[in-house]
């Protein structure tokens, strides 16, 4: 792989529209077990993400490598798949940090913590919840990050 | 005879309504752009999910030994019985027999299977409130079971009933609400609430190139091809009045090609090399299948969507053209009056003139 500036390139696919697609240095990525940072080489991996941000360090467009940039994307739910000099993040949703809507996040997390209550015994309704919540806690964690 | 003044201001009233549906017209075809570009848009995902999907099906053990299926819920195929039927109409009206013709293909569906019950879900205003005159909507009944929880137990009337509706959905057509449709659609099949989900809606891949289909949702048999149960083509007619509208609107005929950015989305999750799985495999799989569902409903609505606006456009096409053709016919009418009326005059003070003599 004689790619001369070892950069990833990134894509970021919603189902509405390809949010973000350009080279980037390293990319951090909310997998459901954690976080994680790929680098240029990075082995073959298929991931499931959970409720986060996914930051991309460096490589603006237009000027490859040079920049110390970073975009941050708040993202819920999706699949990653990373090979040695590609990312493609498929989300279910992603916002940028400025697009979160605090008040309607924090009425998200109301109601996750209500369901939470309401559950009862089944585990479904459980795992919705928590979905929920996590959700709506990462979407005020990037909004209040911002400021 | 009709006088002049009259005539005159039947033409004005006239211009005035080809003004209107001209307007009407451009809006339309300014949306229909907009739809396709946002159809076009979505593809990547949806791509992308089927590749990754159908690699997966290839790579991992989740085929059930005995029977060949694969080992998920979605894909166990029971005797229909209850059947949903996902309908997608219009919001609006002005838009030929778009709505009308949907409407047709729904009816026609609930009434060539009379021995199943059938749940419908109402997407677009004008299909909702049709399927309400027609159908009671469920009901839901409040129970309390013995550890003291409330459970909702369906307490079924009729054989075909509304189980609901989703307003302004395809007016702001958002990824999050389809999702919704999509969990609560599968949530009904894995608790074996249906055994299948049929969804009825416009086909549309050009101006030239849509057709009325009904298709089966669930259970899914192979990731990646739609089973289509049933078409309805537009008329040759049909097609050269909306190809003639389209042309006029400034409106690309053939579908946009995709091919290269479908090669592109293809490569997800395929590539000839060992993926370490961050979870295991199964679990990958069945995280997407929801994901996988939901696009398909989503690729329908924002087709359907498109063809709300094409079939508005032709519409307001022929609604121009025909008032052009009255104001021709009221003008012609209007000079034949008025030069009876200049003759008449002649004649008399030719007359009056002659008599004089």
């Amino acid at each position: 792989m004689a790619d001369k500036s070892n950069q990833l390139r990134v894509r970021l696919v919603t189902p509405e529209r390809t949010l973000f697609e350009h080279a980037a240095v390293a990319v951090e990525l909310p997998a459901k077990s954690g976080y994680m940072e790929v680098l240029y080489g990075a082995a073959p991996l298929m991931a499931e993400l959970g409720a986060g941000d996914v930051t991309v360090h460096g490589g603006a467009e237009g000027e490859p490598g040079g920049s110390e940039s970073m975009t941050r994307y708040n993202v819920s739910w999706g699949f990653v798949e990373v090979l040695p000099d590609r990312v493609t993040i498929l989300a279910s949703d992603a916002l940028k940090p400025e697009e979160i809507d605090v008040p309607r996040a924090e009425q998200q997390l109301d109601r996750g913590h209500k369901e939470w209550n309401e559950a009862g015994d089944s585990e479904e309704a459980y795992d919705n919840a928590l979905r929920v919540i996590a959700e709506a806690e990462a979407k005020l964690a990037t909004a209040a990050e911002k400021h | 005879m009709a006088n002049v003044l009259d005539l005159r201001r039947r033409i004005r009233s006239v211009k005035n309504t080809r003004q209107i549906t001209k307007a009407m017209k451009m809006v339309s075809a300014a949306k229909l752009r907009r739809a396709q570009e946002r159809a076009l848009a979505a593809r990547p995902y949806a791509k992308m999910i089927t590749s990754v999907l159908e690699s997966l099906t290839r790579r991992i053990d989740i085929f059930d030994p005995e029977t060949g299926n694969l080992r998920h819920p979605l894909f166990a195929t029971r005797p229909e019985k209850r059947v949903l039927l996902i309908v997608v109409s219009g919001d609006k009206g002005f838009a030929g027999a778009f709505n009308a013709n949907i409407l047709k293909t729904a009816f026609q569906f609930i009434g060539g299977n009379p021995d199943k019950q059938i749940d419908i879900e109402a997407v677009g205003r004008k299909g909702r409130d049709q399927m309400r005159r027609h159908y009671p909507s469920a009901i839901n009944q409040e129970q309390t079971d013995d550890n003291g929880h409330t459970v909702k137990i369906r307490d079924r009337k009729a054989p075909v009933e509304v189980t609901g509706d989703h307003p302004g959905m395809l007016l702001k057509l958002e990824n999050s609400r389809v999702f919704e449709l999509a969990q609560s659609v599968i949530s009904r099949y894995v608790h074996e609430e249906i055994d299948a989900a049929y969804i009825v809606y416009n086909e549309f891949k050009s101006v030239i190139q849509q057709r009325l289909v009904v298709e089966k949702l669930l259970p899914l048999l192979k990731i990646g091809i739609p089973q289509i149960t049933g078409a309805v083509e537009p008329t040759e007619e049909e097609r050269e009045r909306a190809a003639e509208a389209a042309l006029s609107a400034g409106i690309l005929l053939e579908p946009v090609d995709t091919a290269a950015a479908d090669e592109e989305a293809k490569k997800f999750g395929t590539a000839e090399v060992d993926y370490i799985y961050e979870e295991p495999a199964e679990e990958l799989f069945n995280g997407l299948l929801p994901q996988y569902v939901s696009s398909m409903l989503y690729h329908a609505m924002t087709e359907s969507v498109a063809a709300e606006h094409a079939a508005r456009m032709t519409a307001m096409d022929s609604a121009t053209n025909n008032a052009s053709d009255m104001i021709d016919s009221l003008t012609l009418l209007m000079n034949r009056v008025r030069q009876a009326a200049i003759t008449k005059e002649i004649i008399e003070i030719v007359s009056g003139a002659a008599a004089l003599q």
